[in-house]
């Protein structure tokens, strides 16, 4: 099982490597097909792992990495029922797409960096799937920040695709603190980083401080799926390219934050006021995005929202207490959006980078392929009975009333109107884009698009409308998902409704579709829709309650005027005036250098020595006198010399 | 003791190298290859006492892996003393290391009085092996006078333009620092001598003295601690840092960052606080104070630079307040992530500046105008630069997050607050990051330039940065197995800053 | 009795003599005047010597004195035959006109 899950990691870095350190060199084909094996080997990998391993849970340990005192962090695995479901889905949805970008980019010259990415993208998501210790699940959390970064960035020639990389690192980042203190916090109260530990001690945490840590955990399982207050990066992100949407939206960032609450169920769930917090954040969100998306005009960006609005229900499902469901709603929002995604980026491709739903149209009968695609995925989307989505989001609605509390009441109304826009928005799109229309597009505008990239999208068709039967509550497929994750701490199979409130909570939730499907063809179809002015209401709710310029007003520009100040007038300023001050310590020694120099040393030492230099030269002109060449002087001078000579030797001389 | 004397050869190879590379100075080709001889040479000697199986053995002056002690000046009290542990064999590594990064990058970089500045860069390097061996307080001292000189002179002769003006302020700020511990070093030479009757220098005999008056205590310590800071740079006694590193060369930046300003923080953990343990339990809130305001205001200014290089040295300020946190609290983990973090900064930093100096040699022009879209002309570069900017964040995987992460959980032991707050401040690391990664390679190209990708002689220096930055990263077993010992040793069994002994 | 003559005598007759052979060489500037004065301190000294051996009662005295004549003889000899020859070179017996060593 080791090996298996080693090689199932291995896969797509090595991928991503190969590609990084070679990939330049080889044809193109070459870097296209070890993308694609890279992903396709590791869903190979999952797979066998399923079967060999059914719904045992495995502890394997792969490589000793950091170890300082009772600090420990290994390269650990946990392989549960949870993640086997998970790493299926990942590598799964991951192949498709890696299968459409090869012919989505086939334009492209970059090709070699975006699948670099992608596959160090979905490394990156498999170790966070994967991992047993904290630090580990850490490694794979940052690097998929940064691959969204790189990912998102892509294009990075225009500023504007950058700078939407930049504003999702960032983001996510603020949610990493959280992570990170959340870190140090299991490490300080549990002495551990291990996941299976840390569930194992749960129950020894005080309310107080199982509040504390799943508030942090909650923050950064917020950072990293866009929910309220940190929603604003993820419509900006659609300025990647679309299967990089897809993957990251769809199938696996988004994922991650309720992935991690997932794992460390047993701790949140420790906290009851931490759970109600998780379900308010994810049922507010969920209206949030949802009515946001009523708005926009850009047919990724609604597609956006829609994923807000999404995994707002997966905070809501584990704040509810249902993993169970809430796994089922994300393999299921997987397909569905994934499918969407792809949609509409055969749709954006075929127009010539046209995003704007009011300028397509009369696409039924242009790209019927596509057409019955989209259908297929909004049909899911919108939770139509019977299919797609219907049951997995029933069962977290019912989870969330028959929640004791009567908050969670509030919540369930919160969602159920979320459950009502839901279909609206999308077929607002659905309709705009796809039906009949004098001012749509004609035949001329369409460019042609590879066969391959529409083909691919049927498996995820087939699987978004029919993935109801994962986890059907009555008949042959009775709750088959959640038996297989019976095992995992705080999953609950059977949510133990009465048949009465099953049956009576589903044909609510039909009735309430088909009635928005109804209200969506009246103001859709019916009439053709025109683009409305961005005034007001509607302006209101496109740019999402105005949270991108309130951000941009309380924290973007303080900070950089703050950057700016602390900059020029403080570090500058001060630096500057250290420098005067230095200077002006400077000027008494210098002044005393100067006044040593003129005053004392010029006049004083330099004239007396000058002086007595000139006495010197008085005296040896003098001497010089001496030699004169005169014969009769120097017989003087001898003579005198002698006479001084005896007279000292008389004087001395003891008479 | 080993009977071959090699701490001294690894010192004063360097310096005998610098003396032969000037009487070559006819031929700068000549000057280059000896030079690259010599740093290799002293990377092997290095490199060789990873393989002697050392173990630490008591000593007249103290528990080293090795050990050399002759007398010196035998009337004063100071002796010959240089020994070898754990951490100072890290550290000397990394001197070995980045001293052959710095010969390989002014390769063509430098044409201009090639002989000298060859001279100054070895020089230097024997004289940083030096002081993280230096045992004597005298000897430390002198090693710590002298690496100022090359360095001044680097600034000052090959420097950019305001390069004088930098250059002056370096030499001043750290020389008055060093006035001030010379005054405390004298002091506490004098004071112990008193209590004991011994004079003596040793730090190990120094180490033992009994608590001088509180107040006295506090003296010393700020006095070493001002010195010291001046030099890591603490705020606010950091401003002669953005200038020395933007104008001095290449080279003499790496040195700057990578070597110099870890002679500051090895002096505090090694010298100042275990002299004087009670007045730094006393100025740990201080110290605390000003490494936490850096960490930010560093990060913060680093957003609006035009100047590349001025944007990493701020960065430089920054990194270095996360590693004086770790060293302020002082127990096991938080200063094994400390001593490792002064081994990353060393390397991403010293990478960053390398990545900018190849920039310098092509645009000629650090600032942010002249750059953008680097990464359609120069791929290999950009992904290179990407890489190190990702390691100066703090990516896991990659080198640095290993020391902050054992900085700030081993912090968040003791004190909390403290470590969220360093934790927020890895969010202000990512938007001057992001800041610089996106106006220098991504973006649109501002202007046009000739443009090179890296060649055979760039592209070792960076792949061998690059694979030491992943091996701390992903396994840094090794590297925290050598100073495992050192750091027990230093932090006590009590596993808190001992009140003296 | 014989009278002796004191030494003391005979010594301040030689020097009175020594100090007018100097006074002559010095004094006076043709070469051969200065000549004159050199014999005559050496005949002084000679008288010197003389004493001296009276004085002692051994006759070393009277022997250095033929020596001394014996010198001074050659040494004018030497002295006169140098003076003729640079009258044949300057022209001129004025010791001040040799002045060519002058510094």
């Amino acid at each position: 099982m080791t090996a298996i899950l080693l090689i199932l990691l291995l896969f797509p870095l090595t991928g991503g490597v190969l590609n990084a350190v070679v990939g330049r060199l080889l044809p193109r084909r070459a870097s296209e097909v070890i993308a694609c094996l890279g992903v396709l080997g590791a869903l190979g990998m999952a797979v066998i792992a399923l079967i060999l391993g059914g719904r045992d849970t495995y502890h394997l340990t792969f490589f000793p990495w950091i170890k300082v005192g009772d600090l420990s962090a290994a390269m650990d695995v946990y392989y549960d029922p949870l993640a086997a479901v998970m790493i299926l889905m990942v590598t799964f949805v991951s192949s498709l797409i890696h299968l459409y970008s090869v012919a989505f980019m086939r334009d492209d010259r970059d090709y070699v960096r975006y699948f670099c990415y992608l596959n160090l993208f979905v490394f990156a998501m498999l170790v966070i799937t994967l991992a047993d210790n904290l630090l580990f699940v850490y490694l794979g959390w940052e690097g998929m920040g940064f691959c969204s970064y790189a990912l998102i960035g892509f294009w990075y020639q225009d500023e504007v695709n950058a700078n939407a990389g930049r504003k999702a690192f960032i983001c996510t980042r603020i949610g990493d603190v959280s992570f990170s203190i959340a870190l140090a916090f299991c490490f300080v109260l549990l002495h551990s980083f291990s996941i299976s530990q840390i569930n194992a001690q749960a129950s020894s945490l005080s309310p107080y401080l199982a509040t504390l840590l799943s508030l942090l955990l909650l923050g950064a399982a917020v950072g990293k799926s866009a929910q309220l207050p940190l929603t604003v990066w993820l419509p900006d992100a659609m300025a990647g390219p679309t299967p990089v949407s897809a993957l990251i939206h769809a199938a696996t960032m988004v994922t991650a934050g309720t992935f991690l609450l997932m794992r460390l169920f047993p701790v949140v769930q420790m906290s009851p006021t931490a759970m109600l917090v998780m379900a308010g954040v994810g049922a507010v969100t969920t209206l949030y995005a949802g009515a946001a998306a009523l708005a926009q005009w850009d047919i990724k960006r609604m597609l956006a929202y829609s994923t807000i609005s999404q995994v707002g229900y997966l905070f809501l499902a584990v704040g509810a207490g249902d993993i169970v469901g809430g796994t089922f709603h994300l393999v299921s929002h997987a397909f569905f959006k994934a499918l969407l995604f792809l949609a509409a980026g055969c749709v954006i491709q075929a127009l010539a980078e046209e995003h704007n739903i009011f300028r397509m149209g009369n696409l039924r009968r242009l790209m019927p392929q596509v057409y019955w695609l989209f259908l297929a995925g909004a049909v899911s989307l919108s939770a139509f009975p019977l299919l797609g989505g219907y049951f997995s989001k029933d069962r977290i609605l019912l989870a969330t009333f028959m929640h004791p509390e009567l908050a969670y009441k509030v919540l369930w109304f919160i969602a159920v109107v979320a459950a009502f826009l839901t279909p609206l928005y999308t077929f607002r799109v659905f309709f705009v884009a796809f039906s009949k229309r004098a001012d749509g597009r004609r035949a001329a505008d369409i460019h042609p698009i590879p066969k391959f990239m529409a083909a691919v999208l049927w498996p995820l068709a087939i699987l978004a409308l029919g993935d109801g039967l994962l986890n059907l509550p009555g008949g042959i497929g009775k709750n088959f998902l959640g038996n297989f994750l019976a095992m995992v701490p705080g999953a609950r199979p059977d949510l133990g409704a009465s048949s009465a409130l099953e049956w009576s909570m589903g044909i609510f939730s039909a009735f309430l579709v088909i009635a928005s499907l109804i209200l969506a063809y009246f103001l859709y179809s019916y009439r053709p829709a025109r683009e409305p002015a961005m005034v007001g209401l509607h302006k209101m709710l496109c740019s999402a309650f105005y949270l991108d310029n309130l951000y941009r007003l309380i924290f973007v520009k303080p900070y950089q005027a703050m950057a700016g100040f602390l900059w020029r007038d403080v570090d500058n300023r001060y630096d500057r005036g250290l420098v005067k001050g230095a200077k002006a310590l400077f000027r008494p020694y210098r002044a005393m250098a100067v006044f040593l120099w003129l005053k004392i040393d010029e006049i004083c030492l330099n004239e007396g020595a000058m002086k007595a230099a000139g006495g010197l030269k008085v005296l040896s002109s003098g001497l010089g006198r001496w030699t004169s060449g005169r014969l009769s002087t120097y017989l003087t001078m001898l003579f005198l010399g002698l006479a001084i000579f005896f007279g000292v030797l008389a004087l001395g001389y003891p008479w | 003791m080993l009977q071959f004397p090699i701490l001294s050869l690894i010192v004063f190879w360097p310096i005998a190298g610098s003396f032969f590379v000037l009487t070559c100075f006819r031929s700068p080709r000549l000057v280059r290859w000896v030079s690259l001889g010599v740093t290799l040479m002293e990377l092997s000697l290095v490199a060789s006492l990873l393989f002697l199986n050392l173990h630490p053995q008591a000593g007249p002056v103290g528990t080293w892996l090795l050990q050399e002690d002759y007398p010196w000046i035998a009337w004063l009290g100071a002796r010959y003393s240089l020994g070898l542990d754990g951490v100072s064999l890290m550290l000397i590594l990394l001197v070995a290391f980045i001293n052959v990064l710095c010969v390989l990058i002014s390769w063509e970089a430098i044409t201009d009085k090639v002989g000298s500045f060859f001279f100054f860069i070895l020089f230097l390097e024997g004289t940083l092996a030096g002081l993280f061996l230096a045992n004597d307080l005298l000897l430390f001292y002198l090693f710590w006078e002298i690496q100022v000189i090359p360095m001044f002179f680097l600034l000052g002769i090959w420097g950019h333009e305001n390069r004088i003006h930098a250059a002056l302020k370096f030499i001043l700020y750290t020389l008055g620092g060093s006035l001030l511990m010379l005054i405390a070093l004298i002091a506490l030479y004098v004071l112990h001598g008193q209590q004991t009757g011994i004079y003596t220098f040793s730090v190990y005999q120094l180490m033992q003295h009994a608590p001088f008056g509180h107040v006295t205590e506090i003296l010393l310590f700020a006095a070493f601690l001002l010195a010291f800071g001046i030099k890591i740079p603490l705020i606010p006694v950091h401003t002669w840092l953005p200038d020395a590193h933007t104008e001095a060369p290449t080279a003499g930046s790496v040195d700057l960052a990578g070597l110099l300003l870890k002679t500051g923080v090895y002096a505090l953990f090694r010298f100042a606080i275990p002299l004087f343990p009670s007045a730094a339990k006393l100025l740990i809130p201080l110290l605390l104070t000003l490494a936490v305001g850096g960490l930010f205001y560093a990060a913060w200014i680093a957003l609006v630079q035009t100047d590349i290089k001025r944007l990493v040295a701020y960065s430089s300020i920054s990194h270095m307040g996360m590693i004086i946190i770790g060293v302020a609290l002082w127990n096991f983990i938080t200063l094994n992530g400390a001593i490792l973090q002064l081994v990353n900064h060393g390397l991403s930093t010293s990478a960053l500046f390398i990545m900018v100096g190849m920039l310098d040699e092509r645009i000629h022009s650090r600032q942010f105008a002249d750059l953008g879209g680097l990464w359609g002309r120069m791929p290999v570069y950009s992904a290179f630069f990407l890489f190190f900017a990702l390691s100066s964040l703090g990516l896991p995987g990659l080198n640095n997050f290993v020391g902050e992460i054992l900085i700030l959980i081993g912090t968040f032991k003791e004190r909390p607050i403290i470590a969220i707050l360093g934790f927020s401040g890895i969010v202000f690391g990512v938007i001057y990051i992001l800041r610089m990664v996106q106006d220098a390679i991504f973006g649109e190209v501002r202007k046009e330039h000739v443009l090179w990708d890296i060649n055979y002689r760039e592209g070792v220096i960076l792949v061998s940065l690059a694979l030491a930055v992943l091996f701390v990263g992903l396994h840094p077993g090794p590297v925290l197995k050598i100073l495992e010992h050192p750091v027990q040793a230093m932090v006590g069994p009590s596993g808190h800053l001992a009140m003296g002994r | 009795m014989v009278t002796i003559v004191p030494y003391s005598h005979v010594l301040i007759l030689a020097a009175s003599l020594f100090v007018l052979g100097a006074g002559c060489a010095i004094a006076r500037r043709n070469l051969i005047m200065i000549l004159i004065g050199v014999e005559i301190m050496l005949n002084a000294a000679g008288l010197a010597c003389i004493g001296a051996a009276m004085r002692w009662q051994q006759l070393d005295g009277q022997a250095f004195v033929i020596f001394i004549m014996a010198v001074a003889a050659s040494e004018v000899g030497v002295g006169l035959s140098l003076i003729v020859y640079s009258q044949r070179r300057t022209g001129t017996l004025d010791a001040d006109r040799y002045d060519l060593m002058k510094g």
